[in-house]
């Protein structure tokens, strides 16, 4: 079971709700046209064409975020949201360089900054078994709260009761190896702004592949070093202690 | 008093005065930085969050460093023990490169203090945290393997033979530690397949990093031992270096094959024949970084020469400083949106880092007996000169030229392409390139959806003492195309709270105050209150 949110674009009405409802529960300033994601805005609604999009961090199902980062700060909880503990983080900003979504944002002007990102209100509300702030003050009920699998068997439903109203894609179910975040269009995901070609499975899947072959490497690199030192040695030793040449007996 | 003024000025020298001024450029960069944060001294931002401090004073100090571990393998592991006198300076500028290294890294580290974290605090999937951990280890081992030479000037045998004892083992570790984190420092790049240009990005990254690395740390003993021979007249003996040169010959072959081949083998091979910002920086990488100094190093006739020596190696250095900004800078600037050119204060820091690099060298050539005393002399043949095909100017031209053709490049792709508006999300090299076309933001595509319908007329309440009801209708309040629902919904209607927007009572008094419908029907946004014209709102009885 993994909590997850779905956002159907044809619904929002880019009332901003959600993203005042956000800052005031994060408590972040609230300075007005915010356009993008940034360290005191961690949902937004950007306006393409006609078409309103609320961004936030996607939640991935494996995050590259936190596959990358050194110290664990960046987590994947039990209940799905990807959280993050500012105790831990030593501000290497890898998170922000690995995530395929450009989520991560960083607090460059303060002294002592932190990664900013939606954490799914893990720790005031989703881990007590309560909702996010931004899903349960929409008013067109654009973006919605539930477990990841009821609320895919939703959009489901939805792109099969009024399929001229969506294109046949559910934004999540499978990028980066699937998120917690989901999406429904009417416009093609490419155009709203939305990585065209975000992979299929998980981003982590590429360092491990690499990094799960280490111990392999460094034991028979090991072996044959340690081989190598001997054999040559060896064979010097043999070459000194040799009997002179017949002629020279 | 005058005496000891004299002493002090004859002992300031051209490259003194510069070291200064690096040193104190570099002082103030670090003022500003831990004063004021990364973002009042860099130029990075959340859309290029890794800059010169991770291109240059990371990945390009470490790799050239490698030739510590390199050469040390050559002497100890495969008992090409004439190679000896090159181990010593090798080590240590491994050593003195990896302390830099960790000295960038506290710049760039957004909480430095906390540096130690990875070593109580475990990720084993990510590639930092094993960067982290074989660069820690990997400098102690340095700090050892250097340190018979410090002890032996102090006179402490004890732990001299300790470290003598253990010195065969100590080497295959640092071996198998630097094979390690080499790669790695490649693998950080591996995860970011739609951010780094097609150029570069490989899952291959690991190998060429490694490769790249070997050849860079071997060409900077060449260079060192050069520079060394011109500041105190100590360098290595020409042999030696000649057969750095060949190893570096067959390394640089290698890894050009077998990037040809993965280029082709992953149809990226017609980017490099675009007049592109990348196509530009990747042939001076290539070019002047690899197949020049093959072309070089594998002519006897250069070789020969100290300073053609020296300056093919110092071609493979550069050829690599750019390798490695090319994955760090030039691939990720495309997929990211802007341009980021490091600030002056990122430059202050990096160059008082490189100044210290050779400050700390000058003074272990000086004190510390880094070369074999007095083979200065027969080191290289009689009548040395500069090889025409490899000279200084050349060199520079070259690269100037290079540069150029890169800023030009960027400043007419940035004058073609600026978006309009701050996309939040990366295009990435290939789909760029793909449809170069960006959707414009006032035509809406097929498919788009009509405008939003707007609620349906809201009737207020009746009050007890109230003239009429009032019924707000959303059309006529605003444009159906272009709804700012938050203009009322934020504060004067929150809708944070659903079902009850409105916080206390709507009254005539608050309104007449400039709140609720006030805010705009203040009788200058809108019309006001006025007595006896109750009706306008109050339109049903």
């Amino acid at each position: 079971m993994t909590a997850a949110i779905l956002t159907d674009l044809t619904k929002c009405v880019g009332c901003q709700a959600c993203v005042w409802a956000c800052k005031e529960l994060n408590g972040l300033p609230r300075e007005d046209g915010a356009r993008q994601l940034s360290a005191t805005t961690l949902t937004v609604v950007e306006r393409h064409g006609r078409v309103n999009v609320r961004r936030q961090c996607m939640h991935c199902l494996d995050p590259a975020c936190a596959s990358v980062c050194p110290v664990n700060a960046l987590h994947k909880t039990p209940e799905g949201p990807v959280a993050y503990d500012e105790s831990k983080c030593i501000g290497c900003r890898y998170c922000m360089v690995g995530c395929p979504f450009n989520v991560p944002k960083y607090e460059w002007d303060r002294r002592v900054p932190r990664v900013q990102k939606c954490l799914m209100c893990y720790a005031q509300l989703v881990s007590k078994g309560k909702q996010p702030a931004c899903t349960q003050v929409c008013p067109a009920g654009a973006t919605i709260f539930g477990q990841r699998d009821a609320l895919l068997t939703e959009a489901r439903r939805r792109l099969a009761a009024d399929p001229g109203r969506y294109v046949a894609h559910i934004y999540g179910e499978q990028e980066a190896g699937g998120t917690s975040v989901l999406y429904l269009s009417a416009v093609p995901f490419e155009q709203l702004g939305f990585p065209a070609n975000v992979r299929k499975d998980p981003y982590p899947r590429l360092t491990w592949n690499v990094l799960s072959n280490l111990p392999q490497v460094v034991s028979v690199a090991g072996v044959g070093l340690i081989g190598i030192w001997w054999i040559v040695r060896r064979r010097q030793e043999l070459a000194q202690n040799l009997p002179p040449p017949e002629s020279e007996r | 008093m005058t005496r000891g003024l004299r002493r002090l000025l004859a002992g300031v020298t051209f490259w003194r005065l510069v070291l200064a001024g690096l040193f104190a450029l570099g002082a103030y960069a670090t003022v500003v930085r831990f004063g004021r944060g990364l973002g009042a001294a860099t130029n990075l931002s959340d859309a290029f969050p890794w800059g010169l401090w991770i291109g240059f004073d990371v990945l390009v100090g470490v790799g050239l460093a490698a030739g510590g571990f390199t050469v040390a393998a050559t002497v100890h592991v495969f008992h090409i023990e004439h190679y000896k006198p090159i181990a010593r300076p090798a080590v240590f500028t491994a050593f003195v490169g990896y302390v830099l290294v960790i000295v960038g890294l506290l710049f760039d580290l957004g909480q430095p203090w906390d540096i130690w974290h990875p070593l109580v605090m475990w990720n084993p999937r990510s590639v930092m945290f094993e960067v982290a951990w074989c660069v820690m280890l990997y400098t102690a081992v340095l700090a050892l393997e250097f340190s018979p030479l410090v002890l032996e000037r102090l006179g402490l045998h004890a732990p001299l033979r300790l470290v003598r004892a253990i010195y065969v083992p100590l080497v295959v570790i640092g071996v198998l530690l630097s094979m390690l984190h080499q790669s790695s420092l490649g693998t950080l790049y591996v995860i970011v397949p739609d951010k780094l240009y097609g150029l570069w990005y490989t899952p291959w990254l690991p190998v060429f990093f490694f490769l790249t690395a070997i050849a860079a740390g071997l060409a900077m003993t060449i260079v060192e031992s050069y520079l060394s021979q011109r500041a105190f007249g100590r360098e290595l003996e020409h042999d030696l270096l000649d057969g750095l040169a060949r190893v570096i010959v067959v390394v640089l072959g290698v890894y050009l094959m077998w990037k040809a081949q993965d280029l082709l083998h992953r149809g990226q091979l017609a980017l490099a024949l675009q007049l592109t910002p990348e196509a530009v920086m990747f042939w001076g990488e290539i070019g002047l970084g690899v197949v020049l100094p093959i072309a070089l190093l594998a002519t006897p006739h250069v070789r020969r020469h100290r300073s053609g020596l020296f300056f093919a190696a110092l071609l493979v250095v550069l050829g690599f400083v750019v390798s490695r900004l090319n994955v760090a800078v030039t691939g990720m600037a495309r997929s990211s949106g802007t341009h980021y050119v490091p600030s002056l204060l990122e430059l202050g820091v990096t160059f008082a880092l490189v100044a210290a690099g050779f400050t700390a060298f000058a003074f272990a050539a000086r004190y510390l007996g880094l070369f074999p005393a007095a083979t200065g002399g027969a080191a290289a043949p009689a009548g040395a000169r500069p090889s025409p095909t490899a000279s200084g100017w050349g060199i520079a031209g070259l690269w100037v030229l290079l540069l150029a053709g890169w800023a030009l490049l960027t400043l007419a792709r940035g004058r073609e392409d600026r978006p309009a508006t701050a996309v939040l999300s990366a295009t990435s090299a290939t789909s760029a390139s793909a449809s170069p076309t960006r959707s414009s933001h006032d035509v809406a595509p097929a498919g788009w959806p009509a405008a939003p319908a707007l609620p349906a007329p809201f009737r207020f309440p009746r009050g007890a003492h109230s003239p009429g009801v009032v019924t707000f209708d959303h059309a006529s309040h605003l444009d159906a195309a272009k709804p700012q629902c938050a203009e009322c919904h934020r504060e004067q209607f929150s809708l944070l709270r659903p079902g009850r927007p409105l916080h206390g009572q709507l009254v005539m008094e608050r309104i007449r105050r400039g709140q609720l419908c006030g805010r705009c029907h203040d009788g200058q946004r809108a019309f006001g209150v006025v007595a006896g014209e109750c009706d306008v709102c109050h339109s049903t009885p």
